[in-house]
């Protein structure tokens, strides 16, 4: 038996025990899970949809695989002793033959003074249950919000909050948020929705400092542009009052354990290709590793290693849920894609595609998709970048196209536009010779035209269920039939699901109707 | 309306599962003439498939005498003599020199209940072979292996059409029933007046047009005035389910009192549908996420736990014939386990049957690994019930045996059968990766055809049987709704022509066998009926005369289980609990994985089959009606101008479709109601329009589904390499 542990029970963690398990048919392994938080594994993602109070907390649960690995909850790992192959806890020690660190990353707080050391009553960051679940909590006696950080997660959150009746103000670092996915144009198209929200944005802003009253916090010491349409557009400071602030400018890699147990980190855990790090018998996925083409810090790339590791470790060329053939699926390739694409550039010396996976802001009252190519990062030589700008209808769509495929798109208030989009960059769909038809919803069709039977041609089908056309019923009136009865004995129109029922009437009283023009014209 | 007389029948209509009840009149020197009646599936309505239905009586080609391909190498007539004796002879010889499996069995779902039960009968009891199987596994397997395992037994609709009509929504995934089944759509009526209706396919089909004129704006989400239209990529309808379930249970719409008293499997459910987030399902399927919230919403509106007039969950071929089909009805079924519909009057989750006889195909016996009754052929007390009934010992029945697919690959190869008797089925142009078959069953020894027409397969077959059709024989269907109904005879067959029930008998007497096998429908169905006492689809209570007599009073008609002569039967099932070992039904988590044959670079584009309004199956009966051909006389290619304008396929052009397996030629037809991103072929013709050259023969592993319903493949205009 191989002595598999796991450090870290998240999302990627907890998903790795079940891809190997799944394929370890002959129990060949005997895993170990190590879960620094107490709790079984949960869908962090929806973390902000807890606190928009959209969904319920206790429901974030995943499945876990404990029937075959033994699983320790609460169980914070403090060393790595990688010559006697052994990870230590606080009170035990477990030995290993492989490992696997899958330790997520941690919230970023600010450096700035009322923030160091314990964090005061009243402001939280949002990485864990635990977060959410005191968000909540506050959300109840507060009013006013200050979120630090306009990135996905700050604006997520706003949102929410606005959507529990506070009043929020968006503290931001950039110059628009969202600015690593949203370009300029799109950025103000994003703010405009905001504020139509009441969210009070400020960009280009540090948090100076947090004042607190009675252990609580009180207010925010911003400085950078205030919100359109306040008194100065140029660099102010205020003091903004808040009963809550959120702190969501990012996530560190928490490499801390395997830094000191002499593997090699720069933003993260360095990993190769093959997840490994330098040590043979560890490896890295997830939030926590940098691999070569960097980490996206989206689910889909944790997920798709932890599919890819799985698969490695246990020499299994067959799929287990499909027991035909490996294959990934389309959810693992959302993430995979682009890891294979950057990878393959770097190799053929092409300048790789910058950007993330798939971005979609999970927020009401504010839609935002972005992938691929976005942000406004100076476009390739070869890429079309096309623009729709509906700023008044708070819409804002570009997408970038290169060798006829979409390599980015950056979808504002449009969201069936962009469901359509992703559709097409993640399955690489060939796009249309003008790629001007990307910004039409070419999968709606236009409603029919409510023709009259006077406009109708002749051949126009009226009964579908019988290929019954308009000049067939034209004919059998002319032959007799003046009932929809005698109509439907002649043609058999309307004797199907009979739903042109209807039509086969107007019909019929257009047809004599000018039975008695015509007659009237030929008497007078 | 009943018996009538000697030349006017109460029957049904040849085709689809809907089996509209029509009156043929066959009065001497008059033509055939079919009438609809009023029956609760159709209520008067007949679509032109019916209305048209005697042409196919009197088709040209009719085939009135046994062939037998001879020294020429051309099909010869022979006497029925001469025909049964070569098959006999041919089969007694493989299965001396080969084994009992050396000869193998496929049937059809259009078979009435008696000549599918004699025809497992005869593949057990007379040939002792296990490798029997029919073309029904192409149309109901995977709902059928859904609803056994989740609910513990199958029956498509497990309740009456009608009742869709008290709903106040409506779910159909993969069905296009305003082409399949026309009249269907009256029982829609209602629940498009309460805007509930919810169509889920890539295609906006004249089924999903049923959703009305649709919202305009830039999050129209596919709402209309009538229902909300989904349009997912192709292959991702697990996908939008899984959003749909995480909705409901994340948002605490389920219902919670019916899931703890009637499910199990809650628990592992709920965690592994977390992980489907409505965003992330929009970026799988292309469904924005909103249109996924508010679908769940409606859906949770209309269910019963919240006040709602019920709500029903559908399913057809389209979400079915999938690698991950089973699966994929698995998540339907717990969606509408989570909404508390299932076994409830007014609500509920069935499976749209497709073929005529669909239902009872799958009851009595043709299928791979059951007996008659819906009984598991590896079940001792069922081997040990029906041998009693066939009077052989239940040592001498077969094990299961293998599902379509596997069964054709191997024909003619060292595993597989060397001759093969096909019953009611076009295997050359229904089954997938059809230039494969085709090779598979020129290399047998011996191919039976039985027909009423040269189908392409029959073309191909050594000895071609000619057999008698709907109007000109007596027996039984069962319908969509699990209803067990009347065929009734109007005319005489033409001279030459035998049933089946005759023919099996023949043959099992020239093969020496002990069985007996009854001629006469009524005293088949007797048989039927013991045979299936007992079992999940129990007919014990029914006989013709029943049938006929619950008919002549105007009665309420028979749904299966009917298990004593004094059981009214059952409309609807599980109002008191499921038939599985606790009671309970399984909420069964499911994951989706997406197509087999994904599309790539050489192959960008997705490949979606399905029907049309005047076309049956292959295609064998209506390509002969001249009507028919007038509405729709050859295959073509639905494609989006978008597409079109990329490929320089103009509407009208002759395009190539090339996928892994073949290539396919056809007319391509401009239109915007597909997706820019796929295809449609109508599955219905022969030659270089026969899509199903090109489709995916990749089973789903669970129900031996073959996934007909989406290939990756490239288009080219035809010509145009000869102009580069």
């Amino acid at each position: 038996m191989t002595r598999l542990v796991v450090i870290g029970n998240g999302m990627v963690g907890s998903r790795f025990v079940e891809e190997i398990v799944a394929r370890d048919v002959d129990g060949r392994f005997d895993i170990t899970v190590l879960g620094a938080e107490p709790y079984r594994p949960y869908n962090r993602v929806l973390l902000s949809e807890v606190v928009a109070g959209k969904v319920d907390m206790l429901g974030l649960e995943l499945p876990q695989a404990d029937e075959r690995a033994s699983v320790h909850l609460g169980t914070e790992v403090v060393a790595i002793d990688r010559a006697q192959r052994v990870v230590q806890t606080e009170s035990s020690s477990t030995p290993y033959d492989l490992l696997v660190l899958a330790t997520g990353a941690a919230a970023r707080i600010p450096e700035v003074p009322g923030l160091d050391g314990d964090l005061p009553a009243g402001v939280h960051p949002l990485r864990t249950l635990d977060d959410a679940r005191e968000i909540v909590a506050a959300t109840a006696n507060a009013s006013r919000a200050v979120v630090v950080g306009g990135g996905v997660l700050g604006v997520e959150v706003t949102c929410g909050l606005v959507g529990r009746g506070l009043e929020v103000t968006l503290v931001h670092g950039g110059a628009g948020v969202m600015d690593r996915q949203l370009a300029p144009g799109a950025g103000l198209v994003a703010e405009a929705s905001l504020a139509r929200l009441g969210v009070r944005c400020w960009t280009r802003a540090r948090t100076l400092g947090i004042s607190t009253r009675n252990g609580r916090v009180a207010s925010v010491a911003v400085q950078g542009c205030p919100p359109a349409g306040t008194a100065s557009d140029t660099a102010a400071a205020a003091d903004l009052e808040a009963d809550l602030v959120v702190l969501a400018i990012g996530t560190a890699p928490a490499c801390s354990v395997a830094a000191a147990a002499g593997l090699a980190t720069g933003r993260g855990i360095r990993v190769g290709a093959d997840l490994g790090t330098a040590d043979p018998a560890i490896y890295a996925i997830g939030d926590c590793a940098e691999p070569p083409e960097g980490a996206s810090g989206l689910i889909a790339q944790g997920w798709a290693q932890a599919r890819q590791l799985a698969t490695q470790l246990t020499g299994s060329e067959s799929d287990p849920a499909r027991q035909v053939r490996t294959r990934p699926s389309v959810a693992v390739r959302l993430g995979s894609v682009i890891a294979a694409r950057e990878m393959r550039g770097a190799a053929s010396a092409v300048p790789a595609v910058s950007g993330t996976d798939v971005v979609k802001l999970k927020a009401h009252g504010l839609d935002v998709v972005a992938m691929g190519v976005c942000g406004g990062s100076p476009p390739a030589p070869d890429h079309r970048v096309l623009r729709l700008d509906d700023a008044a209808s708070g819409r804002h769509v570009e997408v970038v196209v290169a060798q006829g495929q979409l390599v980015g798109a950056t979808c504002v208030g449009s969201p069936d536009l962009a469901a359509d989009l992703v559709a097409t960059y993640t399955r690489r769909t060939p796009v249309p010779g003008d790629p001007s038809m990307l910004f039409l919803r070419p999968v709606v069709p236009s409603p029919a035209v409510a023709a009259g039977p006077e406009q109708m041609p002749a051949r126009a089908t009226v009964c579908t269920c019988n290929s019954v056309s308009k000049g067939d019923i034209a004919d059998s009136f002319h032959a007799g039939a003046r009932s929809v009865a005698e109509v439907a004995r002649a043609t058999r129109a309307t004797t199907g699901c009979g739903s042109c029922t209807a039509r086969v009437c107007g019909l019929l009283d257009w047809l004599g109707a000018n039975e008695k023009e015509n007659a009237d014209v030929t008497v007078g | 309306m009943s018996a009538l007389t000697a030349h006017r029948a109460a029957s049904h209509c040849p085709y689809c599962a809907l089996q509209c009840g029509m009156t043929i009149s066959a009065e001497p020197g008059q033509a055939i003439a079919v009438e609809p009646r009023a029956f609760p599936t159709n209520r008067g309505g007949m679509c032109q498939k019916g209305w048209t239905s005697p042409a196919v009586l009197t088709a040209p080609d009719r085939l009135t005498t046994p062939l037998l391909r001879g020294p020429s190498g051309e099909l010869e007539p022979v006497s029925w003599d001469i025909a049964l004796d070569h098959v006999a002879d041919t089969l007694r010889r493989l299965q001396v020199d080969h084994g009992r499996d050396a000869v193998a069995v496929f049937g059809g779902g259009g078979l009435t209940n008696e000549k599918a039960y004699a025809l497992g009968k005869f593949a057990r009891a007379v040939l002792r072979t296990s490798r029997i199987d029919y073309n029904g596994r192409f149309c109901m397997s995977s709902a059928a292996a859904a609803a056994n395992a989740s609910l513990g037994l199958d029956r498509g609709l497990p309740f009456p059409l009608a009742d869709l009509g008290r709903a106040d929504a409506v779910l159909l995934l993969g069905s296009n029933l305003a082409e399949t089944m026309p009249p269907a759509v009256q029982h829609l009526a209602e629940v498009r007046d309460r805007g509930g209706l919810v169509v889920v396919d890539p295609r906006r089909s004249a089924t999903a047009a049923l959703t009305g004129e649709l919202t305009p704006g830039v999050d129209g989400g596919g709402r209309g005035s009538q229902g909300v239209h989904l349009q997912p990529v192709p292959g991702t309808d697990l996908a939008v389910l899984l959003g749909l379930l995480h909705v409901v249970l994340m948002e605490g719409l389920a219902d919670a009192g019916y899931l703890a008293a009637r499910t199990t499997g809650l628990q592992d459910l709920r965690r592994s549908v977390v992980a489907w987030w409505p965003e992330r399902v929009a970026a799988i399927s292309g469904v924005p996420a909103n249109a996924l919230r508010r679908t769940a919403q409606l859906l949770a509106a209309a269910a019963p736990s919240h006040g709602g007039r019920g709500v029903y969950v559908l399913t057809g071929r389209g979400v079915e014939q999938s690698v991950q089909g089973t699966a994929t009805v698995t998540a339907a079924i717990n969606l509408a386990l989570v909404l508390g519909l299932v076994g409830r009057t007014g609500s509920g989750y069935g499976a749209i049957t497709g073929q005529g006889n669909g239902q009872g195909g799958r009851e009595h016996g043709q299928k791979s690994d059951q007996l008659p009754g819906y009984r598991s052929i590896t079940d001792s007390t069922a081997r040990a019930h029906v041998a009693a009934v066939w009077g052989i010992e239940p040592d001498d029945l077969p094990g299961p045996g293998v599902p379509a697919v596997q069964l054709l690959r191997e024909l003619g190869t060292p595993h597989g059968a060397r001759a093969l008797l096909v019953h009611g089925s076009n295997l050359l142009v229904s089954a997938p990766d059809a230039t494969a078959v085709a090779e598979r069953l020129r290399s047998l020894d011996l191919l039976v055809v039985c027909d009423v027409v040269p189908s392409e397969t029959a073309r191909i077959a050594d000895v071609v049987l000619p057999v008698t059709q709907w109007a000109e024989e007596e027996g039984t269907m069962t319908s969509l709704e699990g209803r067990v109904i009347r065929r009734r005879q109007a005319l005489a067959p033409p001279d030459g022509v035998r049933s089946e029930l005759w023919i099996l008998a023949q043959l099992a007497e020239r093969l020496g066998s002990p069985v007996h096998f009854d001629t006469e429908p009524a005293d088949v169905f007797a048989e039927l009926a013991r045979a299936s006492a007992g079992g999940r689809a129990d007919y014990s209570g029914l006989s013709h005369a029943r049938l006929d007599a619950d008919e002549n009073a105007a009665g309420p008609g028979f749904f299966w289980p009917v298990p004593a002569t004094d059981h009214p039967g059952t409309p609807r099932m599980f109002l008191d609990g499921f038939p599985t070992a606790d009671g309970r039904a399984r909420l069964i988590a499911v994951e989706h994985l997406g197509p087999d044959d994904q599309v790539r670079s050489d192959a960008p584009i997705h490949l979606v089959t399905g029907r049309v309004l005047q076309h049956y199956q292959s295609g064998a009966q209506t390509r002969r009606v001249d009507e028919l051909n007038a509405a729709v006389a050859e295959p073509y290619v639905e494609l989006h101008p978008v597409l079109g304008f990329r490929l320089g396929v103009p509407d009208g052009a002759l395009v190539r479709i090339t996928s892994a397996r073949g290539w396919v030629e056809a007319g391509a037809r401009w239109t915007d109601r597909i997706r820019p991103d796929t295809v449609f072929m109508p599955f219905h013709f022969a030659g270089v329009g026969s899509v199903n050259r090109v489709t995916n023969d990749a089973t789903d592993p669970i129900s031996g589904m073959p996934e007909f319903k989406v290939c990756a493949v490239e288009l080219s205009a035809v010509g145009e390499e000869a102009v580069a």
